[in-house]
């Protein structure tokens, strides 16, 4: 493949990659903060006003920032009743289609989600609870990961076009639910 | 275009892209934008987009993470190791022991976790070769591993209940409970059943006059091992039965718990941590895509009158409420052999549920039925998911055949135990209506 596109898959694949490793441990802050909520509230009596609520917060982008390296793995589940039956010629070519309707999912939404997450930051928008915190840093992350997702359906419709065969680089990531 | 045109075009291109393999989450949510933007109300997409946020900060969803965790740590912990051992200590000298003993782990396993393929892969890494070695049928064997490792589906705490009872928009804590009584109706009728084919079948199960005997110090030490899964079970599940927290901070308890599993055996490690972080990451990221794209086509679907239409024909038949019930089962048992069990939650249940609200059926009920037919598509053969976890597990001589034979006797008492339900939904109803609410 030409070296810009190449250049230009490696470097989306890997911040996705990166994106997708920094994510998953957001688990290891959402527990511990709920910990201590759930102590605060039932042990002590005394709940605490962001605990519960930060937690919320960081599950957004955890999910949504995940899902973009996850087409680059094959870890976004589909149907392969006929895809086991079909040459590779064929599944190559539904991929080619398949690909830009992923694309333009992300597209059409993002459309509609940057005004969404412009407006919120215009109105510096909080979230109307005890705690109170800004609430469009959240809101941008929508837009953010539908790029994300549209740069890495290009990514892979780019590598399909060129043949480039290399498998995904899912070092870590192991199947097992 | 009419409503019904562009509905009709909607599943036809629905299924078109399934079969390319197209993921799930944008055959659902790349079509139904694509006919919102093209042929319909365009302020749709900006619900949608709040749907979403609505979807970012759902407490009840972010239980779905903190499960699987969960799951993932106590699967890397060496406890399940440990309760086997125990219950071969046990079980070993009952006729057709090691079967009943791999039932009552899957139970114990359902209850701390609930996450099918970590069951079934586990029993059938452990248990699958030692029954096999002691001369157990490869049929009863696999058949029980394939069928106890869903039994995750209705015990609590479970994935799936969680995401049914998000969608149908149903108490989730009542929901979990539901499930417990089910579970365990299921759970007996396996060993019912393996009782009695290794009493009618000798040749299906070893003789056990050979086996040593374990010394009863030995048993009772053994015991140790439920020490901690006991206190995970009873901390999560009794949190929710009696309303003390709710089931997403039960979670996160459970999280606590598993990683206190984990540290006395010494395996919490920064690897352990971190490999168990990705592949949550990566299930509930799965999922809840899925979710997102389903939000879309549940938005176009109800938008055009599909819900609507569905309702007033159902209505127009005058038929016998149980044989729409049957209809809709079938229907999930088919789809079960074919599509991934969220996906068929999030986009059967929006249709389904106005039609048991019509029919005046119970709507936690509903949900245990839901489950119980989800439990069949886990097993049956050819896209079932137990079938590809235990496929890796089996030893060269065994076939999957073999294994598709194994599981069609259990796949019967499944039906059992959902005409059970059905018949009396006091099964599943009468814990939830003890919970306080």
């Amino acid at each position: 493949m030409p070296r810009v596109v190449s250049a230009y898959v490696r470097g989306v694949t890997a911040v996705n990659h990166l994106l997708f490793k920094a994510c998953s441990l957001l688990v290891l802050v959402i527990v511990p903060v709920m910990l201590y909520a759930v102590v605060a509230r039932y042990g002590f009596n005394t709940p605490s006003d962001w605990g519960l609520e930060l937690a919320t917060l960081l599950f957004g982008p955890y999910f949504l920032l995940g899902g973009p390296y996850l087409l680059h793995i094959g870890g976004h589940v589909n149907l392969d009743l006929v895809r086991q039956a079909a040459s590779p010629r064929l599944n190559r070519t539904f991929d080619l289609i398949n690909y830009p309707v992923i694309a333009a999912f992300a597209a059409i939404l993002l459309y509609y989600a940057w005004p969404f997450a412009m407006q919120a930051y215009e109105l510096g928008e909080t979230s109307y609870t005890s705690w109170n915190p800004i609430i469009w840093p959240v809101k941008f992350v929508i837009p953010a990961a539908l790029v994300l997702l549209f740069l890495q359906a290009v990514a892979e419709w780019f590598r399909l076009l060129f043949n480039d065969l290399t498998p995904p680089a899912g070092e870590g990531v192991e199947e097992g639910l | 275009m009419s409503s019904t045109g562009i509905l009709i075009l909607m599943f036809a291109g629905l299924t078109v892209f399934l079969l390319t393999g197209l993921p799930v989450a944008f055959v659902l949510g790349g079509l139904s934008v694509l006919f919102t933007v093209l042929f319909w109300d365009q302020s749709a997409l900006i619900i949608l987009v709040l749907q979403i946020f609505d979807t970012m900060r759902s407490e009840a969803l972010l239980a779905i993470p903190l499960y699987i965790f969960m799951a993932v740590i106590l699967q890397k912990s060496g406890i399940i190791e440990d309760l086997y051992r125990a219950m071969e200590l046990w079980f070993g000298r009952i006729r057709g022991g090691l079967a009943i003993g791999t039932v009552v782990i899957c139970v114990v396993m359902a209850a701390m976790t609930g996450v099918v393929g970590a069951a079934v892969t586990a029993m059938g890494i452990l248990a699958l070769p030692e029954m096999m070695r002691r001369g157990y049928d490869a049929r009863l064997a696999t058949g029980t591993i394939c069928a106890s490792g869903t039994l995750g589906i209705l015990i609590p705490p479970s994935i799936l209940t969680i995401v049914y009872s998000v969608t149908a928009q149903v108490s989730i804590g009542k929901m979990l409970i539901a499930g417990i009584v089910p579970g365990i109706l299921l759970a007996s009728l396996y060993i019912a059943y393996i009782v009695i084919i290794s009493w009618l079948r000798p040749e299906l199960v070893p003789n056990v006059s050979d086996v040593p005997r374990a010394s009863m110090r030995d048993k009772l030490l053994s015991l140790r091992t439920l020490v901690l899964p006991t206190l995970i079970i009873v901390m999560v599940l009794g949190s929710i039965f009696f309303g003390i927290a709710t089931p997403t901070e039960a979670a996160a308890v459970g999280v606590f718990g598993a990683a206190l599993a984990a540290a006395t055996r010494r395996h919490l490690t920064w690897t352990t941590l971190s490999e168990s972080a990705m592949v949550t990451l990566k299930a509930t990221a799965m999922i809840l895509w899925i979710t997102i794209g389903a939000k879309a086509y549940v938005a176009i679907f109800t938008g055009l009158g599909g819900a609507d239409a569905l309702l007033g024909t159902i209505q127009s038949l005058e038929v016998s409420p149980y044989l729409v019930l049957a209809v809709m089962m079938l229907i999930l048992v088919f789809l079960g052999t074919v599509l991934d069990e969220i996906g068929i939650i999030l986009l059967t249940v929006p249709v389904f549920l106005p039609v048991v609200r019509f029919l005046g059926f119970d709507e936690i009920w509903f949900g245990v039925l839901y489950a119980l037919t989800i439990q069949m598509g886990y097993i049956s053969p050819p896209f079932g998911y137990t079938l590809f976890y235990i496929k890796s597990t089996l030893p060269k001589d065994v076939g999957m055949g073999l294994v598709y034979r194994g599981i069609l006797p259990f796949f019967l008492l499944q039906v059992v135990g959902l005409l059970i339900c059905v018949a009396f939904p006091q099964i599943a109803t009468f814990l939830p209506a003890l919970m306080s609410n």
